[in-house]
C-alpha cells in the first residue's frame, strides 16, 4: 500500500532524497525535530519523489496502462509484465539506475512495470470480470495487499508461483512465512510491508496526536480523512477500543469500531474518505489529520515538516502487500527471475532505501548499512521488539464474515 | 406527402416501397438491438448481422435502381437508417442490458454472471438504502439549475441586447471554460477553496465569513467539502448550458416588440417582463434540461468538492458499479435515476410547453 507521489495537483519540482547525501540530510533535520518514541514521523526515509515510472493510472484498465517503463527489446523475446502500487519501487531518474532496469540489464528480459494499483477493492473489481469468466488478464505478476491475495488464492484465481526456480525465496524473512492468507506459501511472495497510523500537519492540529481519540475531537471537525482501506480504519478503531484485532470470530466483535466510525461520519467529523489520494490535504492543511501508510507519510515529511506519522497509543495495524501470479499468466520463466532478482537482499537494499517500507527479504539491513546506515536503524522500516509490540495485524476472517465486515464498511464510506 | 400521391400510378409500387422501407428500418434496428443485448447468440448472430446489412443493401438498391416513385417514398427511411441503426446497437441494446441486470441476482458475491430472475428486490433497495442520495441529488441539481437561471439570464440578456460589436467575443468567454477538462476545471476547484486557499482568505479578508456560515456556505471555516461547494461546482461547470440557449432564445427577440410595448405605455420592467420573458422560456427550457439532467447523475462535483454527507445518487451509481461490483444494484439505481428524471421532464415540459420551442 503506497501513496500516489505523483498526484498531478502536487507541485514537485524538487526532487528529493534519493541519494544517500540528501537523505542523510533529511535525517538530520528529523532528528532536530527531535522525534520521541511517539512521534517517529520524520524519521523514517522513504525516499520518494518525483515518480520516474510516470503517471498514476487510477482509471486505465489492466493492460491498457500509459505509466510503463517499456525497456527496448533486448535478445531472447521474453517479456513480462507487473502491476504495482504507486510509487512502490527505485525509479530511473536523475542519473541513478532503478530497479527494474537493473533486472532489465542483467536478463535481457523486455518488462513492462505498471503502477495500476490504487486501492485493493478498486483494482479487484477491475480484475473480477475478467478472472472470473476464466479468462487471463494481461500482467503476469500484481500487487495486492495479503488479504486481497487469500481472496484471489481461494476463488482459484492465481497460479502457484515458480518456487523452484527462485533459489533466493530461501531469503524471506521468517515471519512471513506461510502467511494465514496463503498458508503453503506456494502462492505469494510478499513484496514490501508496512504500518497503519495516524498522519497529522501539526501547524492545523497545533499539538501532538497520540491517540485515535484525537481523530474524533470535535476541535477537528470536517478536518479528519478515513482510509477506505478497511483493515486499517476499522483495525486502527477497534485496537483504540481493547478490542483484539488479531482474533475477530464475528461481526459483533467489531460492531462498535463500526458504530464509532459511523457516528463520526453522521456527525461531520469526517471530511474524506481517502484512498491513497491523502497527501494534498493533509500538506495544505485541509486534513488535520487521517490514517496514513508509514513509508508514505515520511516522504511528505521532507517535503513538509509539519507532517508527522505517529502509532496511536494503543498501537498500529501492520499489513504486506505480495507477489502473486494471475491464473494463466503467460510469462512464468520471466516472473520467476523477476522475484529471485528482488529477493536477492543487495537489489532489495535498493528497493527499501527509496520506499522506505519494511522489507520481506533476510540481509536487507546488512546490504543497507553501506548504503544508507541511518535507515538501517530506523524501526519503523527494521521493526525492533517494541514496534512489533505496538502492531497487530488484521485477522483473517471467514468469508461469510468477511462480507459483513465489507457490507458494513462500504455502507458507510460508500457513496 | 400521402395525398400528394393520390391517384398516381405508381401507387402500388410506391406503397410497397413504403412498407419494404418501414419494414427494413425496424427490423434492422430490432435485429441489431437484439445482437447487442445477447438474445441472439452463437451462430445465429452472423445470419442477424446479414439479414441487417441485407435491409440497408434493400434500401440502397431501391433508392439507386427503383422507380421515382418509390425512390421518393423510401427516402425518409433511408435517411433514418443510420440514426436508426446506432441507437439500436448504442442505446436501445445497452438500455436492455441494464433492464436485464436490474432483475438479476448476483448467486455469490465474486460472481461474475448474474442470474436473471425477475429479481425486484434491487429497486427495493435502491430505494431504501439511497434515498438520502437521490434526495441530495436533486436537490443540489435543482439548487445549481436555479443559480445557473438567476446567473445566466441576466448575463444572456446583457450579452443579446448590450453587446453590440463584443457580441461574439462575449460568447467566446462564456465557452472558454471548455477548452479545459471538465475534470481539470473541477480539481482546480479544490485549491481554490481549499482551507488556507484563495477564497478562504478572501472572506476572511472581506470579514463575510460570519455572515457566510450563518446562510450556511461556510461550515466551521471551510468552504471545500461542503454542500455549497457541490453545488457550486455543479452551478460553475453547467453555467455555459443554460447561458447559451437563453442567449439564442434572447437573440431572436426583435427589439422592435420591446419599443411597442413602450409604445404602448407600458414601463421598462413590464416590456421586459410581458414581452422578453416570455419570449426567452423556451431558452430557459431548453437550459433547464440540459443542466438538471446531467446534474442529477453527475458525480464529479460531489466526489472532489464534497464530503462523505454530500454524496449523490452518481457516486453511489458509480460505487456500486466500479467498487463493489454490485452489478444488478447499481442497475437498479440507474434506472430509477432515467425514471425519475423522464417523469421529471414530461411534467415539466407539461408545465412549460414545449410548442414554444420551435
Amino acid at each position: 500500500m503506497s501513496a500516489p507521489r505523483n498526484n498531478p495537483g502536487r507541485g514537485r519540482g524538487r526532487p528529493i532524497g534519493r541519494g544517500p547525501l540528501t537523505r542523510r540530510q533529511l535525517l538530520a533535520r528529523a532528528g532536530a525535530l527531535g522525534a520521541t518514541g511517539l512521534s517517529l514521523p520524520a524519521l523514517l526515509a522513504a525516499c520518494g519523489g518525483d515518480d520516474g515510472n510516470g503517471t498514476a493510472a487510477t482509471t486505465a484498465p489492466p493492460g491498457t496502462d500509459p505509466a510503463t517503463t517499456d525497456a527496448p527489446a533486448n535478445g531472447g523475446g521474453d517479456e513480462l509484465f507487473f502491476e504495482n502500487w504507486t510509487a512502490y519501487i527505485d525509479p530511473t531518474e536523475d542519473g541513478e539506475v532503478g530497479t527494474v532496469d537493473r533486472f532489465v540489464e542483467a536478463t535481457g528480459i523486455q518488462m513492462r512495470y505498471s503502477e495500476a494499483i490504487n486501492s485493493n477493492n478498486e483494482y479487484f473489481a477491475r480484475i473480477q470480470p475478467v478472472l472470473g469468466r476464466g479468462e487471463r488478464i494481461d500482467p503476469d505478476i500484481i500487487a495486492p495487499t495479503g488479504w486481497m491475495a487469500g481472496r484471489l488464492i481461494n476463488l482459484g484465481w492465481c497460479d502457484p508461483l515458480p518456487l523452484d526456480q527462485v533459489p533466493n525465496a530461501a531469503n524471506l524473512v521468517e515471519g512471513l512465512r506461510n502467511p494465514t492468507w496463503d498458508p503453503t506459501g506456494e502462492y505469494s511472495l510478499p513484496w514490501q510491508a508496512g504500518f497503519a497510523g495516524i498522519a497529522y500537519n501539526i501547524d492545523i492540529t497545533g499539538r501532538e496526536l497520540t491517540s485515535i481519540d484525537d481523530l474524533f475531537d470535535p476541535e477537528f471537525a470536517g478536518q479528519i480523512g478515513i482510509n477506505t482501506e478497511m483493515r486499517d480504519t476499522i483495525g486502527l478503531i477497534a485496537m483504540s477500543l481493547g478490542i483484539d484485532i488479531e482474533n475477530l470470530e464475528s461481526f459483533d466483535d467489531a460492531a462498535p469500531a463500526f458504530e464509532r466510525l459511523e457516528a463520526a461520519k453522521d456527525a461531520g467529523q469526517i471530511r474524506r474518505f481517502h484512498g491513497n489520494d491523502y497527501f494534498d490535504d493533509l500538506t495544505n492543511g485541509n486534513f488535520a489529520a487521517c490514517i496514513g501508510w508509514s513509508g508514505d507519510v515520511a516522504q511528505l515529511a521532507m517535503d513538509n515538516p509539519a507532517v508527522r506519522f505517529a502509532f496511536p497509543e494503543s498501537g498500529g495495524t501492520s499489513w504486506a502487500d505480495t507477489m502473486i501470479m494471475p491464473a494463466g499468466a503467460v510469462n512464468r520463466d520471466a516472473a520467476a527471475k523477476w522475484m529471485d532478482f528482488v529477493y536477492d537482499p543487495e537489489q532489495a537494499a535498493q528497493i527499501t532505501a527509496w520506499v522506505g517500507y519494511v522489507s520481506p527479504v533476510q540481509g536487507v539491513r546488512e546490504a543497507l548499512m553501506d548504503i544508507d546506515p541511518e535507515l538501517a536503524e530506523n524501526p519503523l522500516v527494521f521493526p525492533d521488539d517494541e514496534t512489533v509490540a505496538m502492531t497487530q495485524s488484521f485477522a483473517s476472517l471467514s468469508d461469510d464474515v468477511e462480507e459483513e465486515y465489507d457490507a458494513a464498511f462500504s455502507r458507510i464510506i460508500g457513496a | 406527402m400521402t395525398t400528394a400521391v393520390e391517384g398516381s400510378p405508381h401507387r402500388a409500387d410506391g406503397g410497397r416501397s413504403e412498407l419494404l422501407g418501414l419494414a427494413a428500418l425496424l427490423g434492422a434496428g430490432l435485429l441489431l438491438a437484439a445482437v447487442g443485448a445477447r438474445w441472439i447468440s452463437g451462430p445465429l448472430v452472423p445470419l442477424a448481422l446479414a439479414l441487417v446489412l441485407a435491409a440497408v443493401v434493400a434500401v440502397i438498391w431501391t433508392a439507386v435502381a427503383g422507380s421515382p416513385e418509390s425512390k421518393r417514398r423510401i427516402a425518409p427511411y433511408g435517411l433514418l437508417k443510420p440514426g436508426m441503426l446506432w441507437l439500436a446497437l448504442f442505446y436501445l441494446a445497452p438500455l436492455i442490458t441494464l433492464l436485464r441486470s436490474s432483475l438479476s441476482t448476483r448467486p455469490s458475491r465474486f460472481a461474475v454472471d448474474f442470474t436473471f430472475d425477475w429479481n425486484l428486490g434491487n429497486y427495493t433497495t435502491a430505494f431504501t438504502d439511497f434515498a438520502p442520495q437521490f434526495g441530495r441529488a436533486f436537490l443540489y441539481a435543482g439548487s445549481a439549475t436555479v443559480l445557473t437561471i438567476l446567473i445566466g439570464f441576466p448575463l444572456a440578456y446583457v450579452i443579446a441586447f448590450r453587446g453590440g460589436r463584443f457580441k461574439t467575443l462575449l460568447l467566446g468567454l462564456v465557452v472558454i471554460p471548455f477548452f479545459t477538462s471538465y475534470l481539470i476545471r473541477t480539481i482546480a476547484w479544490r485549491s481554490l477553496l481549499a482551507d488556507t486557499g484563495q477564497v478562504v482568505q478572501l472572506f476572511d479578508t472581506l470579514r463575510i465569513s460570519g455572515i457566510l456560515e450563518t446562510v450556511g456556505v461556510m461550515d466551521n471555516g471551510r468552504v471545500l467539502n461542503t454542500p455549497a461547494a457541490v453545488i457550486g461546482g455543479l452551478t460553475y461547470n453547467f453555467l455555459p448550458f443554460m447561458i447559451l440557449p437563453i442567449y439564442v432564445s434572447l437573440e431572436k427577440v426583435d427589439p422592435r416588440l420591446v419599443d411597442a410595448a413602450q409604445d404602448l405605455y407600458s414601463t421598462a420592467f413590464q416590456s421586459f417582463r410581458k414581452v422578453v420573458v416570455p419570449l426567452a422560456l423556451p431558452g430557459v427550457f431548453a437550459g433547464t434540461l440540459l443542466t438538471f439532467i446531467p446534474a442529477a447523475g453527475d458525480f464529479v462535483n460531489a466526489l472532489y468538492l464534497g464530503s462523505p454527507n454530500t454524496t449523490m445518487i452518481g457516486n453511489s451509481i458509480q460505487d456500486q458499479f466500479l467498487v463493489q461490483s454490485n452489478v444488478p444494484l447499481a442497475s437498479a439505481m440507474s434506472f430509477v435515476l432515467m425514471l425519475i428524471i423522464t417523469v421529471f421532464v414530461f411534467v415539466y415540459s407539461r408545465f412549460f410547453g414545449t410548442e414554444d420551442l420551435t
